[in-house]
């Protein structure tokens, strides 16, 4: 019902591999493809085979045409910096001030709206811009391999 | 006997219902997508035509799961008008009383369950039950995303900033229509004895604030305090009976969206949760923003203002920071809008103090009453409150007068 069965074959980790690797993450019977596609440094978001629309954040229905074949499928990791947010300050009131870490709402180039989260590297920070083109990338945390996007045409100077 | 103006008034018209079983493999909100598409096949509705949701928690602000937000989001229902999340039977007495009041037309009410973990041995033993029972009881409810590192937006300030920088992007505004915004409220508040945030400021102060999350600083935010609000509502013709003019609620509107829970897939800046809101209220009010005396839109951060300015229609979008250039009084620090209309008697929640908006619903009240002696409004008898309003979740528009 879900067309999970199709992107078992992206990765060989088992469900308990996800789970393991992942122990902050809230992962459920709807996303769990896509965690799975993460540890094979693939990016992997719900695309509706009946319609074409991708499915994001991932619901097991689409929205557009109520189909249930929802199908995770990889992304070309092309987009812009639609939204950007340079943190100056962590939560943590006690946390010593660090540099400003730039998160970024990219806008990937598969649909209009489409967006993923994710830090943008290999540019100082206060050199981000929107509407910046970007493509994926991928920084180690935790020994994970997490989504980031890098410029993917000349930085322009400071503001 | 008791009134009961309801009755037959209102009616079921369709139902929808999903397999039941030990472990369908399925999350909760698969289940509820099923149900309520079922429902709406079986009333032989157009989606579009549901402007009220009722989902599933005892959490208004429950994301994740099937509340409200997601469900709307994962429907592709445009714009609804009343939302709320319920459970156990009383779910479907608030919808019908959300039809009956005119706040929606056509409502869905969608409720589902899964097998939690201290239910049974096998169900303790499923991880994806497991992950789920470990992550939301931490904080009683799921932000989704919260616990997960690829979306790493923890505070809602956060991406509030980011769309601080895509307006002044978009519309080539400078920071000085927020100054602006920060200015007003802490003047006004500098007479409420009750405001926590009374030193007066200046714009050179809100430029030199502390950068939090750039663009925002720190005179962009609301002041969190402790505090009490409470406010009793009853009918027009007892109201009439007892000691104080009678503030009536002329009308209401929620605003909800497709876009569901998330910040960064958030719709345009025009699209968003404001703006249904408060084209539901026009869309119920014979009173407009001309005929507004008092107008308290949101403030958690000045953006919201700027979002509430433009969605009650005092300019188009994008021209606040004229629109507020224009009406400023610099003798006195604060803006009027159209000339005549005062923003955040109280304060806001930028300098009265943060509740969630609800010191806007009471000193609105006070003003309409006029018994506020020396920081009275004069003549004021119509007031329109957009309290805690969001980009996305809870969005309400009030349209409060007095005789
Ligand atoms: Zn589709």
């Amino acid at each position: 019902m879900t067309g999970m069965a199709d992107a078992a074959e992206v990765t060989h980790a088992t469900d308990a591999e996800v789970f393991a690797a992942l122990p902050a993450v809230l992962i459920d019977r709807d996303n769990v493809e896509h965690y799975r596609g993460l540890l094979a440094r693939r990016l992997l978001i719900n695309r509706c085979a009946a319609c074409g629309y991708w499915v994001y954040p991932h619901r097991p229905l689409c929205p557009k045409c109520w189909s249930w074949d929802v199908v995770p499928t990889q992304v070309s990791g092309d987009g812009f910096v639609f939204l950007c947010t340079l943190v100056h300050q962590e939560r943590d009131p006690d946390a010593a001030p660090g540099e400003p870490v730039s998160t970024a709402a990219v806008e990937l180039v598969e649909q209009p709206g489409l967006r993923y989260l994710a830090p943008v590297v290999n540019c100082p920070p206060d050199r981000v811009r929107l509407d910046m083109p970007v493509r994926l990338t991928w920084v180690d945390r935790d020994g994970v391999a997490w989504p980031a996007f890098q410029p993917s045409g000349p930085i322009e100077g400071g503001r | 006997m008791a009134r009961n103006p309801l009755k037959d008034q209102l009616a079921v018209v369709g139902v929808g219902s999903t397999p039941y079983g030990r472990d369908l493999k399925r999350t909760e909100l698969s289940l509820a997508l099923e149900a309520a598409t079922a429902a709406v096949e079986d009333a032989g509705l157009d989606r579009q035509e549901i402007d009220g949701i009722c989902g599933t928690g005892m959490d208004p602000l429950a994301m994740g799961g099937s509340g409200f937000l997601t469900l709307q989001g994962a429907l592709g229902i445009e714009k609804t008008t009343w939302q709320k999340n319920g459970w156990l039977g009383s779910c479907f007495v608030y919808a019908a009383e959300a039809v009956f009041s005119g706040l929606c037309d056509t409502v869905l009410v969608v409720q589902a369950y899964t097998r939690g973990i201290g239910m049974s041995r096998s169900a303790a033993a499923d991880p994806f039950r497991l992950r789920s029972a470990q992550l939301r009881a931490a904080g009683g409810h799921t932000i989704v995303g919260q616990s997960d590192p690829a979306r790493r937006w923890i505070h809602s300030g956060e991406p509030y900033a980011a769309w601080m920088a895509r307006y002044l992007h978009d519309y080539g505004a400078t920071k000085d229509v927020f100054a602006r915004i920060a200015v007003n409220n802490r003047t006004h508040a500098t007479t409420n004895p009750r405001a926590a945030m009374r030193t007066p400021i200046t714009m050179e102060d809100y430029h030199a604030s502390r950068v939090i999350w750039e663009p925002m600083q720190m005179l962009d935010m609301d002041v969190p305090v402790d505090c009490g609000e409470a406010l009793i509502i009853t009918t027009a013709e007892r109201a009439r009976d007892l000691r104080h003019s009678p503030v009536y609620i002329h009308a209401m509107s929620l605003g909800g969206s497709r876009v569901g829970e998330y910040y960064d897939n958030s719709l345009g800046w025009t699209e968003n949760a404001l703006w249904i809101s408060l084209a539901g209220l026009r869309e119920r009010s014979d009173l407009t923003i001309d005929d507004l005396d008092l107008f308290f839109p949101y403030d958690g951060y000045t953006i919201d203002t700027v979002g509430c300015i433009e969605a009650a229609g005092f300019c188009k979008p994008g021209e606040t920071a004229d629109l507020l250039a224009s009406g400023w009084d610099a003798e006195a620090n604060i803006y009027r809008l159209g000339g005549h209309t005062l923003v955040s008697t109280n304060g806001g929640a930028l300098s009265h103090g943060r509740a969630g908006g609800f010191n806007f619903y009471t000193e609105a009240v006070r003003q309409l009453r006029g018994t506020e002696g020396e920081r009275q409004v004069p003549d004021a008898r119509t007031a329109l409150v957009c309290a805690g309003a969001s980009f996305f979740h809870d969005p309400a528009s009030v349209m409060l007068r007095t005789d």
